[in-house]
């Protein structure tokens, strides 16, 4: 699911030149790590509902949830309707 | 009004100052050749659709290519680029996100559906602070008109231009260093 | 300079400048909750005609209101250049409504439209002042519509700036900002007006700016909107201006840079108006209809001195940042 997950996050964030196994799966996604922007967070919010059914009800919230692709991937097990 | 280069993209050419660059490729994929030999360095270009991809590699070459002196002379004032179709491919692309049944607006998406944004893009690549503009014309002799009225309020050149992106693959731009005199 | 000589507004709280004036007066606001305008789209909070508005005969009526305030119809004169501001136009189509609206008024010239982000309806004043300066036409035309649709709402709620109740502007309360929809013109002229006893204004002076910092966040410095405001202020004191209209979107990072912009152009202590409480952010209205209603609440307010200076402010996607003085002699 990682994986799969890791390829969807390329996929909408326009990562052209990436592969999973180039995504650390604890780094952080914002700040350093990849470096993501206000826009990304954005599309990772809408990721969760288009992907996974989940609505982000506060969008504040997402900083501990986008902390990593497994803090991601955790927080999707946890809350999935898809 | 005095023209320091030119360059002009079609989906099959590129030609600079009346010589042609050699691509491999075509279309879409031309921008992305031409953004590896001449930028290479900034991811923010896959984010961008091919209306702000055009206009940056326009910039990116023509501001490359300048052979000038002195770090005076290195300043742009201004971005100024006109288009007749807007920014009609890409709010097409955003279309297909909130159809029907289908409804997950993108962001990402959604901030292109404004042509100005290319005159961002190249802001930000190139430090630019002066003015940016966009305007929508029939005809690209309006947007000579326009610059003249505002050439004498800069002091050093500026990108001006028509950059035109209408479909997939389809795309125009001549875009030129201008000085008042 | 260029002098206005005529200008109007039409919005949901109603049509004509001076009835929504009035309604701004009284403290009546055109924000609502809507539920079903669109399909899919969560609940907004918006100002909204209560009758869909089709984007150019909304343009045209409110070009006959501003023209009925003039001496003599200059529409259809080759020295009058039609310039129409807009973001999204007729349906994503921003050239052909603008073709269409100077045809109707038989006017021979190619209009110009300005799309420059949510600060496209002052862009339009400027670029109206430098064509008409240059000597290339003795008339401008102004106009800014935007209608809201599916389309942009969505594109607002999918960056979480919308809030769900009417904005507040520069207040520690502020949760983002509501769409609106309306149209407006100001017609501007090379010429003074002689002897009119309308009060209106000159524009004397505008200036562009990019932050170059992020294609949807400002700079937190307000580097481009401070740039703009020193350009505006050259030639007068900040002790001189009457009042600023605002950009005032009501989103946490919009009106917290434009307040670091006016304090570092020394203008914390200047009135403000913000407007966006009443029309919404009317998107390439925003421009034309807050500048007519920032010079209207010094023309028709014996407190100011005269003459008196305003400028009107608005930054927009893409880093762009626009400002202008008017001057107020009536």
């Amino acid at each position: 699911m990682i994986e799969q997950l890791k390829s969807q996050i390329i996929d909408a964030l326009n990562f052209e030149d990436m592969t999973p196994a180039d995504i650390d799966t604890d780094a952080p996604l914002f700040g350093e790590g990849l470096g993501l922007d206000s826009i990304d967070a954005l599309e990772l919010i809408m990721l969760l509902d288009r992907e996974y059914g989940i609505k982000l009800a506060d969008p504040k919230s997402g900083k501990a949830i986008f902390a990593s692709v497994r803090t991601m991937a955790e927080y999707i097990q946890a809350n999935r309707t898809k | 009004m005095r023209i320091e280069s030119q360059i002009e993209i079609t989906p099959a050419s590129v030609v600079l100052n009346g010589k042609a660059i050699e691509v491999k490729e075509s279309g879409d994929k031309m921008l992305v050749e031409l953004y590896r030999r001449y930028a290479g360095d900034y991811p923010k270009f896959f984010k961008m659709d091919t209306l702000a991809r055009l206009g940056f590699i326009a910039a990116e070459i023509l501001l490359q290519e300048r052979v000038t002196e002195s770090r005076e002379k290195r300043t742009v004032d201004a971005v100024i680029l006109a288009n007749r179709s807007a920014s009609i491919k890409n709010d097409n692309d955003y279309l297909a996100t909130i159809s029907d049944g289908q409804y997950y607006p993108s962001p990402s998406l959604f901030v292109y559906t404004l042509p100005n944004i290319v005159t961002g893009e190249i802001a930000i690549r190139h430090h630019i602070q002066g003015e940016t503009a966009f305007y929508v014309l029939d005809k690209p002799e309006q947007l000579e008109q326009i610059i003249k009225s505002q050439m004498s309020n800069h002091r050093s050149p500026i990108i001006a231009g028509w950059c035109e992106c209408s479909a997939p693959n389809e795309y125009y731009a001549k875009i030129q260093i201008i000085w008042n005199n | 300079m260029v002098y206005c000589i005529g200008h109007s507004i039409i919005s949901p709280l109603g049509a004509g400048s001076a009835a929504n004036y009035e309604a701004i007066q009284s403290g009546r606001s055109g924000l609502k909750i809507h539920t079903d305008r669109f399909d899919d789209v969560e609940p907004f909070c918006a100002s909204l005609f209560d009758e869909p508005q089709a984007f150019v005969p909304l343009c045209i009526r409110t070009i006959e209101d501003a023209l009925a305030h003039c001496t003599s119809d200059i529409c259809h004169l080759p020295e009058t250049v039609f310039i129409l501001s807009t973001t999204k136009g007729d349906n994503l189509d921003l050239l052909t409504p603008a073709q269409q609206i100077a045809r109707h008024f038989g006017n021979p010239n190619a209009p110009v439209v300005v799309s420059n982000a949510c600060t496209s309806g002052v862009c339009a004043q400027i670029t109206a002042q430098r064509l008409l300066e240059a000597g290339m036409y003795q008339y401008a035309v102004v106009v800014g519509c935007d209608i809201q649709t599916k389309f942009i709402v969505s594109g607002f709620q999918a960056f979480k700036a919308l809030s769900p109740a009417p904005c507040l502007p520069f207040s520690p309360e502020r949760k983002g900002l509501n769409l609106g929809e309306a149209a407006a013109t100001i017609i501007y002229s090379s010429e003074q007006p002689a002897g009119s006893d309308e009060r209106l204004w000159t524009l004397e002076t505008g200036s562009i700016h990019n932050d170059s910092n992020h294609i949807s966040a400002p700079s937190r410095t307000g580097e481009g909107a401070y740039q703009c405001l020193i350009d505006v202020l050259r030639g007068t004191r900040p002790e001189e201006i009457a009042l600023i209209g605002v950009h005032g979107t009501a989103t946490p990072y919009n009106d917290a840079m434009e307040q670091i912009a006016l304090e570092r152009a020394g203008l914390q202590q200047t009135p403000i108006s913000a407007l966006k409480p009443y029309f919404g952010h009317t998107m390439g209205a925003a421009g034309v209809l807050e500048t007519i209603l920032c010079a209207m609440q010094v023309t028709n307010s014996t407190s100011y001195i005269r003459p008196s200076y305003i400028i009107k402010m608005l930054s927009g996607f893409g880093g762009v940042n626009a400002a202008i003085r008017l001057k107020i002699e009536n």
